[in-house]
């Protein structure tokens, strides 16, 4: 499946953040042959988390998410879904 | 409730407003504020980084508002002689070792929670956690401290995970020393984790630090290398010392390198240190702090 590994990191990742794991998810969305985003979803009270101070949080999570495109030759972005 | 926090920011005056903020305090003058790093562009463009601020409410503080002498130690340049100056190990937050106080006031009072009485404090009056009024940040109210061992461990665990997710072979490794978590992570493959300019391997650090600092306060000073990368980096600015050292040695004069953080200004010291004829020293004011080369006058 395309963008696996951006899944798979970005959930780990997000997982290792947030208070409720179990409520984060991440669908990935085919935006064209080498062009995917991830959504993420949590639980409300952890978005701030997620996004960190001055997106702090989110800038990183969209560098790791980068990363792991690179590993399938894919661009990647990422989008925080409140 | 005398919890350092460690604040991260582009400059050092705005990592402090944020753990102002934080810790729910009105000025600075509240706070005692101890810089663990000053921000840098980085060498040469590589590694730029944050400036690092730790920061906590001012240790018993009265509650009037003539804020009277400062509680004692460690707060500002009054202080600077003592012995339990501000950089001391004794202003760790997780070592509840007392500090040689002077004066009357018992050291174990600024480790320990108390009421919650002073000004900031009221707006939260609802949060009667055991942390105090200062850790009634929104979310951290559970947060305890926890031994820098346990927060290398913590680290090594996110890292390994991260490994695993990426489908990248590797191996973790971390040590405390000095009160600082070293993270190695080392493979071929993890070379895939540095990106250009190490941009990955910063935001693979400031993961880790999210990790630890969601789980205590206190988090401790992390250095990570991956893949050799930062190593290979301090190598690099030796050898460019080194040919800086050569050039000032042989046409005399001074050379200006480029401001640095001090580690890196470091590494540049303890290389001239080895070279005969030439002696650097820093100048100018953090963030912009650089070292300079200069040919020894004899």
């Amino acid at each position: 499946m395309k963008g696996e590994i951006v899944e798979k990191v970005v959930a780990y990742v997000t997982k290792e953040i947030v208070e409720d794991g179990d409520a984060v998810s991440v669908t990935i969305v085919e935006d064209g042959p080498d062009e995917v985003t991830a959504e993420v979803r949590a639980a409300k009270p952890d978005m701030g988390r997620v996004i960190g101070r001055r997106g702090r949080v989110a800038k990183a999570i969209r560098t790791i998410a980068q990363a792991a495109a690179d590993e399938e030759g894919l661009q990647a972005r990422v989008e925080f879904i409140d | 409730m005398n919890e350092w926090v460690d604040v991260r920011g582009p400059s050092v005056e705005m990592a402090v407003s944020a753990g102002l903020e934080a810790l729910d305090l009105a000025s600075a003058d509240d706070a005692e504020v101890e810089v663990l790093q000053e921000p840098t562009r980085g060498f040469l463009g590589m590694g730029g980084q944050d400036a690092v601020v730790r920061i906590r409410r001012k240790p018993a503080a009265p509650t009037n508002r003539n804020r009277s002498r400062r509680g004692g130690r460690g707060s500002g340049s009054s202080t600077a002689g003592h012995s339990s100056g501000r950089r001391s190990s004794t202003n760790k937050p997780d070592t509840a070792q007392p500090s040689r106080g002077r004066g009357g006031a018992p050291a174990s009072q600024k480790q320990q929670s108390r009421p919650a009485q002073p000004k900031a404090s009221q707006s939260r009056a609802e949060k009667p956690s055991r942390g105090g009024n200062a850790v009634t940040k929104r979310d951290d109210d559970d947060r305890e401290e926890i031994s820098p061992e346990d927060q290398a461990a913590e680290i090594n665990r996110f890292l390994t995970g991260l490994l695993g997710a990426f489908g990248l072979d590797g191996e973790v490794t971390t040590r405390v020393e000095d009160d600082v978590i070293y993270a190695d992570v080392t493979g071929e493959q993890t070379e895939a984790l540095v990106g250009a300019k190490g941009t990955i391997l910063q935001a693979v650090l400031e993961l880790c630090r999210t990790i630890v600092q969601r789980k205590t306060m206190s988090g401790a000073r992390i250095r990570l290398d991956i893949a050799g990368y930062t190593e290979r980096r301090r190598e690099a600015l030796r050898i460019y010392t080194r040919r800086l050292a050569e050039k000032v040695l042989a046409e005399g004069g001074e050379v200006m390198l480029e401001p640095m953080n001090a580690a890196d200004r470091k590494v540049v010291h303890d290389t001239v240190v080895d070279i005969d004829g030439v002696r650097s020293f820093s100048e100018g004011e953090e963030p912009h702090r650089s070292v300079i080369v200069a040919k020894e006058d004899d």
